[in-house]
């Protein structure tokens, strides 16, 4: 009997030093993120007040700065248009890499660009609009919509391929089920496979919105900032990250505040939008 | 090339009164309501060959399934019968790069000629699956109704079918008190006889079954046996099976396939006493490993 | 490759053998039967008796053996019709047996007379001897599975039949003495048994065909006339 309690005690150390080297790569990784956590709730909550979100920013620098009105505003109406167009576009491409093209030539090079634009630098695609659209002759200055384009061209991919994952989750049986019913295939697709995939669906589109409600970078080239609040998607708009950016180099400590206050909101904001789809994914689980 | 009649015991299919050079008119056109009518038809394959790319799966297979029949289909793994029966609701061509050569007649009509409707073909042909797979998203009443939305049944008449259809499937004492309730949260047995209502609702003429019990326990199996017996009144019906008793138990017919090729094919009380063909005696006995 | 379905393989081999073991035993109680009668050897008879214990307690381990098969490995096919044959042949095995008891009980019946007449007697021997190699060859037919030999068996069989008529023949003609006559009467009872043997026998060739070609069928019906 020694023998193998030898061995068990020998077993039971090494077990216990994995583990602890485990929990000190657990502390040291979420470290950064609860001092992320506790900066932004302990400098941002002090800025928030009612005025804070009925304001616009005034532009003074002395005196009241006004609150972040405009920014939030002009975040929701710039990512909703951007939705708009990456969330049918992203899910058509999706469909017609599962259900049509498969293993095909062309879906498999398709497949590849969607891979290739997941990894382009967000400022990349600022820059594409801002030159095609900013600075040439007879498209006029910056505008809300253009940066909703370049936010669109972000979320695309991100919308293509988690759909795709979401589609490809729906289990062949039930196509064919459908199929043998005497379906013809875009009402399988209607009818089945897109009420199956759509947990799936929603919550890559939810994480593709949040993604793209906290890019600064586009936003700079194509909408740039402004301090009034307007629902006017041809003209300049504010948004978040864009006012974020423009206070946080400012001298005066209320305006560096008000930066905390806004990232803060964009924090919450997006935080509010993750739960939603883990919310929506839960509820609903294919069999 | 002449007609090659199966192995022994099985008589000529019949003769048909139409002549086959004219082109068969689409299979849609030939269906009307099945309601007043029990008399299902035939399906009869004539040189069939079935491939998956460059794979020889299905090799030259002539065979007829009486109507109002159960004709059961059985043979090793890998042998092509779930290939073949899937031709028969030309399901085999849904798998990239598969195809399918040759002749399948439902009575006299082609399902593989010009201009038939792949859709009709799909309603007259039902199929029911080896893993049950009724859809997650759908109740108990819409799982049953899928197959009637989609030729646009509403309103009273679509409650009818649904309550005749789960009635036919044996289900409807066990689910008429919850038809709202999700179709997956049936047990395993309820949700085959499920997709069994689902396959009926259509009114089809012929039922396809691929290895329906496979994925059930006993006493569901059985249920499924005694449903298969009262369905063939009023359909024709193929089973594939691995299972030699449930062949043995259900069927009128036994075919035996082996490597793509039909080896044998007669009344199933002499396919288990007295089989023709060596390989048929080798495989029923369990010589073979 | 090691065979499929082994133990059901060797099970069914195993009540096979158990089967046509029983006709062994049956070929030496006909043996001893027909000695005890040659030499009116009551005691041999007595022991005959006894003996069929084995035979009736053979009867029961392969009945119970085939009902056991069928249950726990559902044979179909030539194992279905092996299976349903060694039934019907372990039933004639025992009808063979009670048939040596019967010629071993008529023994002490017949035993105060002495022989009378040759003619019997040489028939009954002649009987004897086939109906013994009528068994035997039941049993390789059914070993071999030769439907020839088997369907051999009915012309022996007719042989058989013929002594018997001839014994029932001489026996009438046994006029003269009561004791004569008993002695005869008692003589074709035993010709009868020998007589039953031989048609046992005769079915088991039968059952033998079956398993070889799956067709039933009676090898000359004793309700059609048999030819010559």
């Amino acid at each position: 009997m020694t023998p193998l309690a030898g061995i068990g005690a020998r077993r039971r150390r090494s077990d216990r030093v994995a583990r602890t080297m485990l929990a000190v790569a657990t502390g040291l990784a979420l470290v950064p993120l609860v001092l992320i956590l506790f900066y932004l709730v302990k400098q941002g909550l002090g800025a928030w007040s009612p005025s804070f979100f009925t304001t616009d920013p005034s532009g003074r620098f002395l005196g009241d700065p006004g609150g972040i009105r405009s920014a939030i505003l002009g975040t929701i109406e710039i990512v909703a248009l951007a939705s708009a167009i990456a969330i049918p576009a992203g899910i058509g491409v999706a469909l017609y890499l599962v259900e049509y093209g498969r293993d095909g030539r062309f879906a498999t090079a398709v497949r590849y660009f969607v891979d290739v634009m997941t990894g382009v630098p967000s400022i990349a695609f600022g820059l594409f609009i801002y030159i095609t659209l900013v600075l040439a002759t007879g498209f006029g200055g910056f505008a809300g919509w253009k940066g909703s384009l370049a936010l669109a061209l972000l979320m695309l991919p991100i919308v293509t391929r988690s759909a795709e994952v979401a589609l490809t989750l729906v289990p062949e049986s039930l196509r064919e089920a459908a199929l043998a019913l005497g379906a013809p295939r875009w009402r399988v697709v209607a009818r089945v496979v897109l009420p199956t995939a759509l947990p799936g669906l929603v919550t890559g589109v939810l994480l593709a919105v949040a993604r793209a409600a906290g890019e600064t970078a586009p936003l700079l080239f194509t909408a740039t900032i402004v301090k009034e609040t307007t629902a006017n998607l041809a003209a300049p708009m504010n948004s978040l990250p864009a006012q974020i950016f423009s206070d946080v180099g400012q001298a005066q400590d209320r305006l560096v505040a008000r930066a905390w206050g806004a990232a803060l909101t964009l924090v919450v904001m997006i935080l509010v939008l993750t739960t939603l789809a883990r919310l929506v994914s839960r509820r609903s689980r294919i069999a | 090339m002449s007609f090659q009649p199966a192995k022994t015991g099985m008589t000529d299919p019949p003769r048909t009164t139409h002549p086959t050079a004219a082109p068969t008119p689409a299979v849609s056109s030939g269906l009307g309501d099945r309601r007043a009518q029990t008399r299902a038809r035939s399906v009869t394959l004539r040189n069939l060959h079935a491939y998956y790319g460059d794979q020889h799966a299905v090799n030259g297979v002539w065979l007829e399934f009486p109507a109002n029949e159960v004709t059961a289909i059985i043979g090793p793994s890998g042998c092509g019968k779930s290939t073949m029966v899937r031709c028969i609701n030309r399901m085999h061509e849904e798998v990239p790069g598969a195809r399918a050569v040759g002749t399948v007649l439902l009575d006299d009509l082609d399902i593989y000629g010009d201009g038939t409707d792949v859709v009709a073909v799909r309603r007259a042909v039902g199929m029911v699956f080896q893993k049950p797979n009724p859809f997650p998203t759908m109740s108990v009443f819409d799982n049953v109704a899928a197959g009637l939305r989609l030729t646009g049944t509403r309103g009273s008449e679509l409650r009818d079918r649904v309550e005749h259809s789960l009635k036919a499937a044996g289900l409807w004492d066990e689910v008429h008190g919850r038809l709202a309730q999700p179709g997956i949260g049936l047990s395993g047995g309820q949700q085959q006889r499920l997709c069994i209502a689902r396959t009926l609702a259509v009114e089809p003429e012929v039922i396809l079954m691929d290895e329906p019990c496979s994925a059930l326990d006993p006493v569901a199996t059985l249920k499924i046996e005694e449903l298969v017996a009262e369905l063939s009144r009023r359909y024709t019906i193929v089973v594939v099976t691995h299972n030699m008793q449930q062949a043995a138990r259900v069927a009128d017919s036994t075919a035996f396939m082996l490597n793509g090729e039909l080896v044998e094919h007669g009344p199933t009380g002499r396919m288990f006493t007295n089989p023709g063909d060596p390989r048929t005696e080798q495989y029923v006995t369990g010589k073979f490993g | 490759m090691p065979e499929a379905r082994a133990h059901f393989r060797s099970e069914l081999q195993n009540l096979e053998e158990m089967a046509l073991g029983a006709l062994d035993m049956v070929i030496s109680t006909l043996d001893r039967a027909l000695e005890a009668l040659e030499h009116q050897d009551v005691e041999l008879a007595s022991l005959v008796i006894a003996d069929d214990d084995r035979i009736d307690g053979r009867y029961l381990e392969v009945h119970q053996g085939i009902l056991s098969l069928l249950a726990t490995q559902a044979p179909v096919a030539t194992d279905l019709r092996t299976v349903a044959a060694l039934m019907h042949v372990i039933k004639h095995v025992e009808r063979m047996g009670d048939q040596c008891v019967n010629i071993a009980k008529l023994i002490p019946l017949s035993g105060h007379h002495p022989p009378v007449d040759e003619a019997i007697i040489e028939r009954i021997e002649k009987m004897g001897r086939l109906a013994r190699s009528q068994v035997s060859q039941a049993k390789q037919a059914f070993a071999l599975r030769d439907a020839a030999l088997a369907e051999d068996l009915a012309r022996q069989d007719r042989q058989v039949n013929r002594l018997n008529r001839e014994i029932f023949a001489a026996a009438l003609e046994l006029g003269e003495d009561s004791d004569a006559r008993e002695w005869a009467a008692y003589m074709m009872l035993v010709a009868r048994c020998l007589e039953r043997i031989g048609d046992n026998a005769v079915d088991i060739g039968e059952q033998t065909a079956f398993v070889v070609t799956g067709l039933f069928r009676e090898f000359s019906d004793a309700s059609h006339a048999a030819p010559r």
